[in-house]
């Protein structure tokens, strides 16, 4: 009985050390990532972890260059547009056609804007500025927009705008648009399908043979959710995963090391900030916003948290976005200053509530070190972390004085932060997360949006952010850098700061 | 009979018990402060955008409504939809609690099949060298934080030494067997699939002991003071008297009486484990329950955490009960 025993515990051993491993071959990429998706509903989702999946399995009618923030044509071969900029006239390639033999027309491109604007989510905001639709013939679709707005041609890279098979309407139950369908399936006519997604575990991506634009290189993408940091680094370096994303800071140095992995850096768009309610007494005055902005150890900050991997923020838009003005006024710790500013303002016991969230791991260290220059400066700082959608809640209620922020533009344009922090019609969650409100910065970033010409729009940006930066509504930390660590011979790979988090699967390539 | 219409009482009780948990957590949970609307609709969502979704989702409707709402679901046996991904929450609980459930199992089947037998070697060598080795296990296994030794045990077993494989069900190219339970052991099993049995079962080890070790470590140390309670009675004496065999002695009388503060630790322990096991299924990227309500709260989705609640009391109800019967088995005094 003993010996029976000690057999099969020997046996199960046995084959638990010797269980076959199977790893994935060269025609498979394992991307290992920290979030499921939660929908893959192009009309639905404004998240970037559920575009990885969604992006590669539609086609839009123009598409970011290769790792640029320009957009050149895709489904559309070209376009036109008219003097003021309000109606846009896209001729559509031939031969696209959906995985049934659909073909992408002038008719799939009505439903899908169409469809995305009646669900009235996220994306319906990212093409907001569409009036109507309408087919001139089957290959050309002309766009009405509701007033002229610069941006428009970049808002149809974006996600948002995925044309998706109209026959999907086949899937419609009570009147839902087969959104409940399209949440689980995708049906476009990109490069990629999905294939499966085990709830939890993965989502498999299937290249498609036949793409218009030339099969990729892969045969599958398979994304594995892995929640936590440590693990996705572990089985980077046992090459079980061949990029792993979202990888702690504090866990580079490590990985840099390794021979088989490199670690990517690339200059992001995901700014944080910091909002400062203007609306709050005492912070209503300018130069107690100043003090603020002085008392902050930027370099300290990026040096410590971050260790070197972000870059302080000139002004509110990034490096990297066009619109970005190279000689702005740029703060840095000058704590004299500030308790002058604040000794002037008469504003010198000021007593502050910090209020972040747990959404980014730097935000305890950097709400800490805040607090100690804030110190530095005569201002008693308190900290309060609060859960997300709690925190969330009290910005868009201006029930907080400062608050720890993240911004990252959905589409390429200087709009994304100009018009959406400062304009006084956006108070709250959408955007002017301060409360700010500035009459002439209205006038000049409402004018800028509405033109379609680059100089004129940049003039009259550049006009607002001298004032905004006179008035420091916010006080500007950094731009992100984003570490995306892979094995060596992945090849192909092209950073977009436009698609954070996406892949150019159709590119990619394993040696 | 008697034992039969007592678990139908008790069975009945469930449901005020279940009616409680559902009013404390409806209530509780929109207690927090931050609107699901919001959360739903995205970080740069226009307000128009928000309320519209707060309309279609009924969610402006006053909270007594939606709350009969969702109890009138619920005697239908519909959970409603979950407000993060429109889907049935019975859906959702049906993709990952059965690998909760697995991971529970399996870690059950560590504490017991671990922890009995050290418990009672730790009793029979009292105060030897192998009752210390197991004092420290134990004391161990008590005070290591979970997510400290989930990361531990993964570098060594799986990064340096490359033994045991890393975080998830199966390896990355193995298909899922077919559903029958969602246990993928079982699963494969069922349908004949050695090799991914294999793959499974390998997977299931490191985080099996890693949820486990806690539980196992407070067993061991109950099954050794309640078998030295019990080795010290006069009864155990009067066997040894009568000459019986040490092993008879230990594992068939000794046993069977300290058997019961064991049952009711374990079945506590059950509880716990189910509804503990966030931490392990983050580290070892194991999709279950704590993962989809740590996800759930987060979104303010509502139904989710409402399915995740009535799941977890239930089979804490459940557990309490089976434990409340084998008492009845285990000491033949205890009638209902």
């Amino acid at each position: 009985m003993k010996r029976l025993f000690l057999i099969v515990v020997l046996g199960c051993f046995g084959l638990l050390l010797n269980g076959t491993v199977w790893a994935a071959g060269p025609e498979t990429l394992v991307v290992g990532v920290s979030s499921d998706i939660h929908t893959l509903d192009p009309s639905v989702s404004s998240d970037n972890y559920d575009w990885r999946q969604i992006y590669p399995c539609y086609d839009r009618l123009v598409a970011y260059k290769a790792g640029s923030t320009e957009v050149e044509p895709s489904a559309a071969e070209s376009w036109s547009v008219n003097e003021d900029g309000t109606i846009w006239t896209f001729s559509i390639r031939r031969g696209i056609a959906f995985d049934d033999g659909t073909p992408l027309d002038a008719g799939a491109v009505k439903f899908a804007f169409e469809r995305t604007l009646q669900i009235g989510r996220g994306p319906a905001d990212n093409i907001g500025a569409i009036d109507s639709v309408e087919v001139l013939d089957d290959y050309t679709v002309q766009i009405t927009l509701k007033n002229a707005f610069g941006p428009f041609i970049q808002t149809l890279a974006t996600d948002a705008a995925s044309i998706m098979n109209p026959n999907i309407m086949k899937h419609e139950k009570d009147g839902d648009l087969a959104q409940g369908w399209l949440a689980e399936n995708t049906d476009g006519s990109g490069p990629f399908r999905l294939a499966e997604w085990t709830r939890g575990q993965r989502a498999v991506l299937e290249a498609k043979p036949d793409y218009w634009g030339g099969p990729a290189q892969i045969k599958q993408a398979v994304i594995r959710f892995m929640s936590e940091s440590a693990d996705r680094r572990m089985a980077l370096e046992r090459g079980d995963i061949d990029i792993a994303e979202n990888i702690l800071i504090d866990q580079l140095p490590a990985l840099e090391e390794n021979p088989d992995v490199e670690v990517n850096k690339y200059p992001s768009q995901l700014v944080e900030y910091v909002y400062i309610n203007n609306r709050k007494p005492g912070l209503d005055d300018p130069r107690v916003r100043q003090a603020l902005c002085f008392a902050v150890d930027y370099d300290g900050i990026i040096h410590y948290v971050l260790q070197g991997q972000g870059v302080q923020m000139r002004g509110p838009v990034p490096e990297g976005m066009w619109g970005h003005k190279k000689d702005l006024f740029q703060h840095k710790r000058d704590v004299s200053k500030a308790k002058a500013l604040l000794k002037e303002a008469g504003q010198e016991d000021l007593e502050l509530t910090l209020i972040y969230s747990e959404r980014r791991s730097s935000w305890e260290q950097i709400a800490t070190i805040l607090q100690a220059n804030f110190a530095d400066a005569g201002i008693t700082l308190n900290l309060e972390l609060m859960a997300n959608p709690t925190l969330r809640d009290q910005v868009d209620k201006g029930n907080f004085e400062l608050c720890l922020g993240a911004w990252s533009p959905d589409y390429a344009d200087p709009s994304m932060f100009m018009n959406f922090w400062f304009d006084s019609d956006n108070w709250g969650l959408p955007g002017n997360r301060s409360f700010y409100k500035n009459e002439r910065v209205d006038q000049l970033i409402r004018k800028s949006v509405t033109l379609s010409d680059q100089e004129k729009r940049v003039e009259l940006y550049n006009r607002a952010q001298e004032i905004i930066m006179d008035e420091a509504p916010y006080i500007f930390l950094y731009q992100v850098k984003t570490i995306v660590p892979m094995r060596k011979n992945v090849k192909g790979y092209v950073y977009n700061p436009m698609l954070e988090s996406m892949y150019n699967f159709q590119d990619i390539w394993k040696k | 009979m008697r034992i039969l219409r007592y678990i139908l009482r008790r069975l009945l009780y469930v449901l005020p018990v279940l009616l409680g948990v559902t009013i404390l957590v409806f209530f509780i949970s929109h207690a927090i402060p931050g609107d699901p609307a919001q959360m739903i609709a995205g970080p740069k969502a226009s307000r128009q955008a928000v309320e519209e979704i707060r309309r279609s989702h009924g969610l402006d409707k006053p909270l007594p409504i939606q709350y009969l709402r969702f109890v009138s679901g619920l005697v239908q046996g519909d959970l409603g939809r979950s407000i993060r991904n429109h889907r049935p929450v019975v859906e959702d609980l049906k993709d990952f609690l059965p690998a909760t459930l697995e991971l529970t199992l399996a870690a059950m089947i560590l504490c017991l099949g671990v922890g009995i037998p050290l418990g009672i070697l730790a009793a029979v060598k009292r105060n030897k060298l192998t009752d210390h080795l197991t004092r420290v296990f134990s004391v161990f296994g008590v005070s290591t934080p979970v997510f400290w030794l989930g990361l531990m045990l993964l570098l060594l077993f799986y990064r340096n030494l490359g033994w045991l494989p890393g975080s998830g069900r199966l390896d990355i190219m193995v298909q899922p067997p077919p559903q029958f339970t969602g246990m993928y052991t079982l699963d494969a099993l069922l349908a004949g699939q050695w090799a991914t049995f294999a793959n499974a079962l390998w997977h299931i080890i490191l985080p099996a002991f890693c949820l486990s070790y806690v539980y196992l470590a407070i067993i061991t140390r109950i099954v050794r003071s309640s078998m030295i309670g019990v080795l010290g009675q006069d009864f155990i004496t009067t066997a040894r008297a009568n000459g019986l065999s040490e092993a008879i002695i230990v594992l068939k009388h000794a046993f069977k009486n300290s058997l019961i503060p064991t049952v009711t630790i374990t079945g506590l322990s059950f509880g716990e484990l189910m509804g503990g096991a966030i931490l392990t299924e983050t580290i070892f990227a194991w999709p279950g329950m704590g993962k989809y309500v740590v996800d759930s709260v987060n979104y303010l989705d509502f139904p989710g955490i409402m399915g995740f609640t009535l799941m977890v009391s239930l089979v804490y109800v459940l557990v309490n009960l089976t434990v409340d019967v084998i008492y009845a088995f285990l000491n033949p005094t205890i009638r209902y």
